[in-house]
């Protein structure tokens, strides 16, 4: 054979057999299809703990926590919402999304690999994800999630959401006492910044999500207070066991910076509330002042601590020296870059539970029980955990409130008015204390404390004294509330009300009151 | 695989025997017009052969032929001439001018040339002398008015603006409507860059999203001057055989050749340019609130201003006198025997716009050689080298315009720093809240990019046997683009994160090759002759961007990734390839009847492997009555043509895979971007259906050529498209969006008056067209581009049933008779809380695209002198004054001055009665003074002014020709131009061409909307050309 037709020959073959490789470039090569199972974890871990403070910018209005100041009244300062606005609905994309198919993948691998410590991390996540969902927004979609191929998605009831929160948390239990296969904590310390892999802090964190969800069933007929209480027990036995997530604020777009510190101005223009301040400065608790206040809240430029009230537009008849300061405590929109108090720092921590949290719901629960004695050291516990916690707090990026000393603490406790004797406590010094230890992180649970007390719901019809002590609703409610308070948040606009009105109609989502009405796990 | 591909060619060349070849002499002669001008660069062919010669600067030819063979002469815009070879040793020819001819030589795709009567489709070329003439340095610019069917649209009047090409409209609802640009046969990248390879856009309040910015796009790199002719293939039959990438039309570049005789050729042009942007603001209210003798805010719903306030007209003062300056010199020529010629060519531009600070520098080296290297082989290699360096500024809230106008007129913008060198701020407002004084902003903020470019195209044609030739390209199309994009640390865009840096490294390596075999007509019966063609391409195209965004600057002026505090890299690759297999065939019935079928295979990578081989066919006619039927010919020369193409088109690369990317939450770790899998992902076709017919009287000198086409695309892929949460993800690509588009395009070419002395031309274009979206996928109720979501709440929104040119926003709302609905409390409109159309009874939604446009060049010839304008005429579209609402919210916009008188808004109220027989009528009176959201919640769509009309002289030039010998030159001439003169519309805005994000957008882009851009200046160029 010619040597000519030969080349030409080899060249046709070569030309054909290459092609298909040669065509096989669409594998991303900017980031991998799958990583190893603890790299999904940080972005998640993340999230849990952040989001809710998005979202808090909002709900901690409607608890009052803090209010916007404007030139007139703030939608969410009246009860309402934004109108074609994501505006409350940050954990509704982090569960779906930051999580969602990441969380998938990474409880697949961890039970592939028997990794049943990362798998019980997995479940505790997932379990998370649909309790703050169905908290906020009542029916959520569960069974049909995650799956891509879908154009529409119908919403589960609460009761659904309820049911599968407490099926993951046992199983997470179960995993997490396991230690045969491959469970191995340095291998999930990579990529757990909470715990540093721990199984038994995760298996504390997973008790004291049960204890925090059958609690939430105080108005239902099932509610077992022995049970929460046996919870709290197994949970958190110390500030130690915190929940708490660290920002190394080395990231150029402020991702890894705490959400409240004033580099990611998210609250600079929030002030704190006249409810909260109430708490704080004596007129609640007998003329008793709070040690805490002055390392929590902000005074104004005069010195004096005040609160504003949301019924009145802006700051009112406040002179400028009398306005408060921000929460970094500075003037106006001024502190970039100065130090900062409580968790309001660019570094500080952020819990995703604590102790002190813990000792308030066992505290509750006992007292529900008619067990005085274990209520009454639950809830000094609850309050010298929180002192700790703020001191603690304050240390996280070197802030400027000096510590509380523990004479401060211990005259505190000492008072009566705050710590009365065993058998005179009452709901009221509990969720009030509580909402103190859980002010401006906890907003989640702030809100379904206030929505199972129905806001205004009073401790006896004696005293006439309110389980939170000086909340009242807003005056002036938004006008689609029809004279209702806020009970849900909307389910996020951009994804449900354009895309998946299909899905929504069929739970009365598309009422313009529709976030007035009740949640299934605050009724009776 | 290039290596294969080299491989294959070797091969075949080595099968092919060199053939012998019979007894020739030289022939010799003049070429002339027929005003007896000698014509140079005419090309001679022998019929039926490749051999080919052209005539010099003198009219001159040679070539080698036999006795008996046919020689052709061939010039584009005139009537080919053909002589047989006899006796003679010189032939001598005059080419007539003609405005329309069947017999004009075209090139077509694949770099082949035919007759005009053989083409069944529209196409329309723009010789390379027009295009430079136009004194445009991105040649895009150069093409408004002059093709029926093509509109471009410049980003603003910045030097080294990007500019967008769409011919036949928009089709397409999120990908790219730009054609394929073909320079020699391969194509040319004409990215603009898109900031989402940026490291700051990783992260929302960082991104730029492609809005307040604006990169070149790249095929400006192409010296204008280097262009022979331009032709523009207009439908998807050009993507028949040009493949995916030509599904929006191609643009198809021929550049210019040594010649024999050719010599030096030097030209220059000086430009002085002056802005038309003198906007009027009211100086009658003075700053809302002071505090302690400090403004607020930059909002002027205050007082009115004192009796003898001083005011500066900050805004004259600041925009210079743009200075631009050409420099072109070249050297052609060829050996003695016409076996190599050559052309050198470099080109020099500097540009300085009318804003300070802004500039467009470019420089470019060219080298093209051909050479016969063997009777049966030729060579052609070119090699282009383009270095260019574009400061631009910002446009929108960070931009100067904004800017100049938002700063207080009470207040001398020049002093834009502090005694002590820092910013001067004027009012109490944190620096990331304060607008930049706009000295300070050109001063301290840059947009930088510098681009190296090399472009290498080899040419090889084989011509061994009698019955074809083989034909292949190997292309290199490298660049490294440079960017350096600042937001100083103390300006609104950068104080935030005190200072923003981003660099980005743009490496794009694209190689093409095209192996083409061509059979020649080949007679079957007496009448009837077929030819063809088969081809293979291949193209890898790939882009490396090294991209990192330091922030936190340690020094506030030192303007250095080094000098950094916190930095994000960012690596972006992406990579492309596709392989094809093409072929034609056309059957040639007596000279007036031709059929044309082709097909094309695509093998591309963006699409799973399951689908990613697609076919798509068409055919085309065109029947020449003119020579069927004698008797019409005696009046008039004509053809009809009909086609019928369709095409595929692929996704963008990566598109139907989930990937993971890097976090910059705490701890960083992986977790799912955006984008959902989509793993059915098939490509869209497209089907277009074209008639035309051209039509020539009185012996050629008036001709009109008309096309009405439509085009129906199907499975469109649509981009990011949002779906709900639950399923995992947030955006997805997905087929299933579908257009219609139908249009008519007419050219009218004259040339009424030829004399010796005198002689006039016309060409005149009309367009008018309409796309509407018939589908979207999984019926989402509207799809739009983010980036367009730039002003307020209007976006470039598209809904079944709506043109693509579209608009949609949170308008206000409206009863069933189309009545506002308004509040009952504040007696103001009510505003949507969804992005809605704006259609109400029988009022249409919105549209940018223009009802019709008209584009008219006149020429006119007086002995050395030459004069010729070009007229652009558009009739409708709407166009979105962003800037105006802007300052209306502001207090400062010419309207706000009756604030203080009270009104009712005429609209009914919202009281549950409004969609009844009766609703309440409203009467509450509104004091905009005292209800400042009168006009601060003003819905967009009274901005949106509705059917924006034009008359702008883009083009207006007188030319002298000098006379012989002057400065010792050949030939020499000088010209005086206008360059955008003249602009009439009732637009009330700067200028209605704009476009609110970049050409890098897709689908129908930011076009027509204006916010804080500076328009196209106003020029007046001058300068000489000579020939050595």
């Amino acid at each position: 054979m010619n040597r000519r037709p030969a080349a030409l020959l080899m060249s046709l073959v070569m030309l054909a057999s290459g092609c298909t490789d040669w065509l096989d470039v669409n594998t991303n090569p900017n980031g991998p299809q799958t990583v190893a199972s603890y790299v999904y974890l940080p972005p998640m871990l993340h999230w849990m703990v952040t989001a809710p403070q998005y979202d808090g910018r909002f709900v901690g209005r409607y608890t009052q926590e803090w209010t916007l100041p404007g030139t007139s009244l703030s939608t969410w300062d009246r009860m309402g919402y934004d109108a074609a606005s994501d505006n409350g609905a940050e954990q509704w994309r982090d569960v779906y999304w930051s999580l969602g198919q990441g969380l998938i993948d990474m409880t697949s691998k961890a039970t592939a690999d028997q990794r049943w410590d990362l798998l019980g991390v997995g479940l505790i996540l997932k379990a998370w994800g649909w309790q703050v969902l169905t908290d906020l927004h009542g029916e959520i979609i569960i069974k049909e999630a995650f799956d891509a191929s879908r154009t529409s998605f119908d919403y589960d009831t609460q009761e659904y959401a309820y049911q599968e929160v407490q099926r993951l948390l046992d199983s997470a239990i179960v995993l997490l006492r396991r230690r045969d296969g491959a469970v191995d904590s340095t291998y999930v310390l990579k990529g757990d910044h909470i715990y540093s892999g721990s199984r038994s802090k995760w298996l504390k964190l997973a008790w004291g999500m049960k204890a925090r969800m059958l609690n939430h069933f105080s108005n239902k007929a099932g509610y077992d207070p022995a049970a929460v209480m046996a919870a709290v027990d197994s949970s958190f036995t110390s500030n130690a066991d915190d929940a708490l997530l660290a920002y190394p604020a080395t990231s150029t777009d402020f991702q890894d910076f705490n959400f409240w510190g004033r580099s990611r101005n998210n609250i600079t223009n929030y002030r704190q509330t006249r409810f909260v301040l109430g708490l704080m400065n004596g007129t609640q608790f007998g003329g008793v002042v709070d040690p805490r206040m002055s390392r929590m809240l902000s005074p104004s430029p005069d010195g004096q601590y005040r609160g504003l009230d949301p019924n009145v537009v802006g700051f009112g008849a406040l002179t400028t020296t009398q306005r408060p300061n921000n929460f970094f405590g500075y003037s106006g929109t001024s502190g970039l870059g100065l130090p900062a108090r409580y968790i309001f720092s660019d570094r500080s921590k952020i819990p995703m539970m604590t102790y002190a949290e813990l000792q308030f719901i066992k505290a509750e629960a006992a007292l529900r029980a008619g067990n005085a004695a274990a209520s009454w050291t639950a809830y000094r516990n609850g309050i010298t955990a929180h002192f700790d916690f703020v001191n603690a707090r304050n240390r996280d990026d070197n802030q400027s409130p000096l510590p509380i000393t523990a004479a401060e603490r211990d005259s505190f406790l000492a008072n009566p008015a705050i710590v009365p004797p065993v058998g005179s406590l009452t709901l009221s010094h509990i969720m009030s204390q509580k909402f103190i230890a859980l002010w401006g992180w906890g907003h989640n649970e702030l809100w379904m404390d206030m929505r199972r007390y129905h806001y205004t719901d009073l401790v006896d019809t004696v005293s006439r004294l309110q389980v939170f002590r000086g909340f009242a609703p807003p005056t002036n409610l938004f006008p689609d509330n029809g004279g209702f308070v806020a009970q849900r948040i909307r389910p996020r606009y951009n994804s449900e009300y354009v895309w998946n009105k299909a899905g929504l109609a069929p739970i009365g989502a598309l009422a313009l009151g529709y976030h007035t009405t009740p949640l299934w796990i605050t009724q009776p | 695989m290039t290596k294969r591909a080299v491989t294959l060619l070797v091969g075949i060349l080595l099968v092919a025997a060199p053939c012998a070849f019979a007894q020739q002499k030289t022939i010799t002669g003049t070429v002339t017009s027929e005003q007896g001008a000698p014509l140079a660069g005419v090309s001679v062919l022998i019929k039926g052969k490749t051999t080919s010669s052209a005539t010099n600067r003198t009219g001159n030819y040679s070539i080698r032929a036999d006795v008996g063979q046919v020689l052709q002469f061939r010039f584009i815009g005139t009537a080919p001439e053909q002589r047989t070879v006899g006796a003679e040793d010189v032939i001598d020819v005059q080419l007539r001018r003609v405005a329309m001819s069947l017999d004009a030589v075209v090139v077509t795709a694949l770099g082949q040339t035919t007759t005009q009567r053989a083409l069944g489709y529209a196409q329309q070329t723009v010789q390379g002398p027009e295009i430079a003439q136009t004194q445009r340095e991105n040649f895009v610019n150069a093409l408004q008015g002059r093709i029926a069917g093509v509109d471009v649209t410049s980003t603003s009047g910045v030097p080294g603006a990007s500019s967008s090409i769409t011919i036949r409209g928009v089709s397409e609802i999120s990908s790219s409507n730009q054609p394929l640009i073909i320079v020699d046969g391969l194509p040319m990248d004409n990215r603009t860059l898109n900031t989402g390879l940026l490291a700051s856009d990783a992260n929302s309040n960082t991104a730029l999203s492609n809005r307040g910015i604006d990169f070149t796009n790249r095929a400006a790199d192409l010296n204008p001057d280097d262009i022979e002719t331009l032709t523009v293939l207009k439908g998807p039959e050009a993507a028949a055989l040009y493949g995916i990438d030509a599904a929006s039309g191609a643009i198809v570049i021929t550049t210019k050749r040594g010649q024999a005789g050719g010599g030096w050729r030097y030209s220059n042009s000086f430009r002085i340019e002056a802005t038309r942007a003198k906007p009027q603001l009211q100086r009658v209210y003075g700053p809302t609130t002071e505090t302690g003798g400090v403004l607020d805010s930059l909002q002027y719903f205050g007082s009115p201003f004192p009796a003898g306030t001083v005011f500066y007209d900050n805004i004259d003062g600041f925009l210079r006198r743009g200075f631009t300056q050409s420099h072109d010199l070249s050297f052609s020529g060829a050996t003695p025997d016409g076996k190599i010629n050559y052309r050198l060519g470099t080109a020099l531009d500097r540009q300085e716009g009318v804003v300070p600070n802004s500039g467009y520098d470019r420089t470019n080296v060219t080298g093209r050689s051909q050479a016969q290297i063997t009777p049966w082989l030729n060579t052609d290699l070119s090699m282009a080298f383009t270095y260019d360096n574009n400061d631009q500024v910002y446009k929108g809230t960070l931009g100067p315009l904004l800017d100049l106008m938002l700063w207080p007129q009470t207040d001398n913008a020049k002093d834009y720093l502090t005694p002590l060198g820092a910013r001067r701020q004027v009012t109490g407002q944190a620096a990331s809240t304060e607008l930049d004084n706009p000295y300070f902003n050109v001063a301290k903020n840059k947009i930088n990019a510098k681009t190296n470019r090399i472009m290498v195209n080899l040419g090889l044609l084989a011509t061994p046997f009698s019955w074809g030739s083989l034909k292949t390209n190997l292309g290199v199309d490298s660049y490294t683009n440079q960017n350096l994009i600042l937001r100083d640390p103390a300006s609104v865009a950068g104080a935030a994160n005190n200072g923003v840096l981003d660099q980005a490294d743009v490496i794009t390596r694209n190689l093409n090759a095209q192996t083409v075999l061509s059979f020649n007509p080949h007679s079957v019966t007496h009448d009837i002759s077929i030819s063809g063609l088969l081809g293979h391409a291949i193209s890898d195209n790939k882009t490396t961007t090294d991209a990192m965004v330091g922030t936190g600057f340690v020094d506030p002026n030192f303007v250095s990734m080094n000098n950094t505090s916190l930095r994000t890299p960012r690596a972006t690759l992406e990579q492309r390839r596709v392989v094809s297999l093409f072929g034609q065939g056309v059957i040639d019935y007596k000279n007036f009847w031709y059929l044309t079928v082709t097909g094309r295979n695509d093998w591309t990578s963006t699409i799973p492997v399951e689908r990613n081989s697609f076919f798509y066919p068409s055919i085309s006619t065109s029947f020449i009555f003119s020579d069927a039927f004698p008797a019409v010919g005696r009046f008039m020369t004509g053809k009809v043509r009909a086609a019928y193409a369709e095409v595929g088109k692929d996704a963008r690369p990566y598109a139907y895979r989930a990937a993971l990317e890097s976090k910059s939450t705490s701890f960083g770790g992986y977790g799912y971007g955006f984008w959902g899998p989509n793993p059915a992902l098939k490509p869209e076709f497209a089907k277009s259906w074209e008639l035309g017919a051209e039509v020539s009287f009185l012996n050629n000198r008036v001709g009109l050529d008309g096309t009405v086409y439509r085009k129906v695309t199907q499975d469109a892929i649509v981009n990011d498209v949002r779906g709900p949460y639950a399923t995992g993800f947030i955006l997805f690509n997905l087929n299933g969006g579908s257009t219609r588009s139908r249009g008519l395009e007419l050219t009218l070419r004259a040339t009424p008056i030829v004399q010796p002395a005198f002689s006039w031309d016309i060409a005149a274009n009309w367009f008018s067209a309409g796309q509407i979206v018939t589908g979207l996928p999984h019926a989402i109720p509207e799809s739009y581009v983010s980036d367009t979501w730039l002003y307020g709440n209007v976006r470039n929104g598209t809904q079944v049933g709506l043109s693509t040119m579209s608009l949609t926003g949170l308008f206000y709302l409206r009863n069933k008779d189309c009545k506002l609905l308004i509040d009952p409390t504040s007696g103001l409109p009510i505003r949507s809380s969804d992005f809605i159309d704006a259609a109400c009874g029988g009022r249409p939604g919105y549209d940018r695209q223009p009802d019709f446009t008209i584009g008219i060049t006149n020429t006119f010839r007086y002995k050395r002198f030459t004069l010729d304008f070009l007229v652009d005429i558009r009739k409708g579209g709407d166009v979105f004054d962003a800037t105006d609402h802007y300052l209306t919210t502001h207090g400062l916009s010419m309207m706000t001055l009756d604030r203080d008188q009270p009104r009712v808004i005429d609209g009914v109220l919202r009281d549950g009665k409004e969609n009844s027989a009766n609703p309440t009528v409203n009467t509450i009176v509104v004091v905009p003074s005292v209800q400042r959201a009168y006009y601060t919640n003003m819905s967009e769509e009274l901005f949106i002014e509705r059917d924006i009309n034009w008359l702008r002289l883009r083009d207006v030039q007188l030319s002298c020709a000098l006379p012989q010998g002057f400065l010792g030159s050949r030939n020499a001439s000088v010209f005086v131009k206008g360059t955008d003169l003249l602009l009439i519309t009732n637009y009330t805005g700067l200028d209605p061409i704009v476009n609110g994000n970049s050409a890098a957008v897709g689908g129908s882009g930011g076009v027509a909307i204006d916010f804080g851009n500076f328009p196209m200046p106003a020029g007046v160029n001058f300068g000489i050309r000579m020939d050595f």
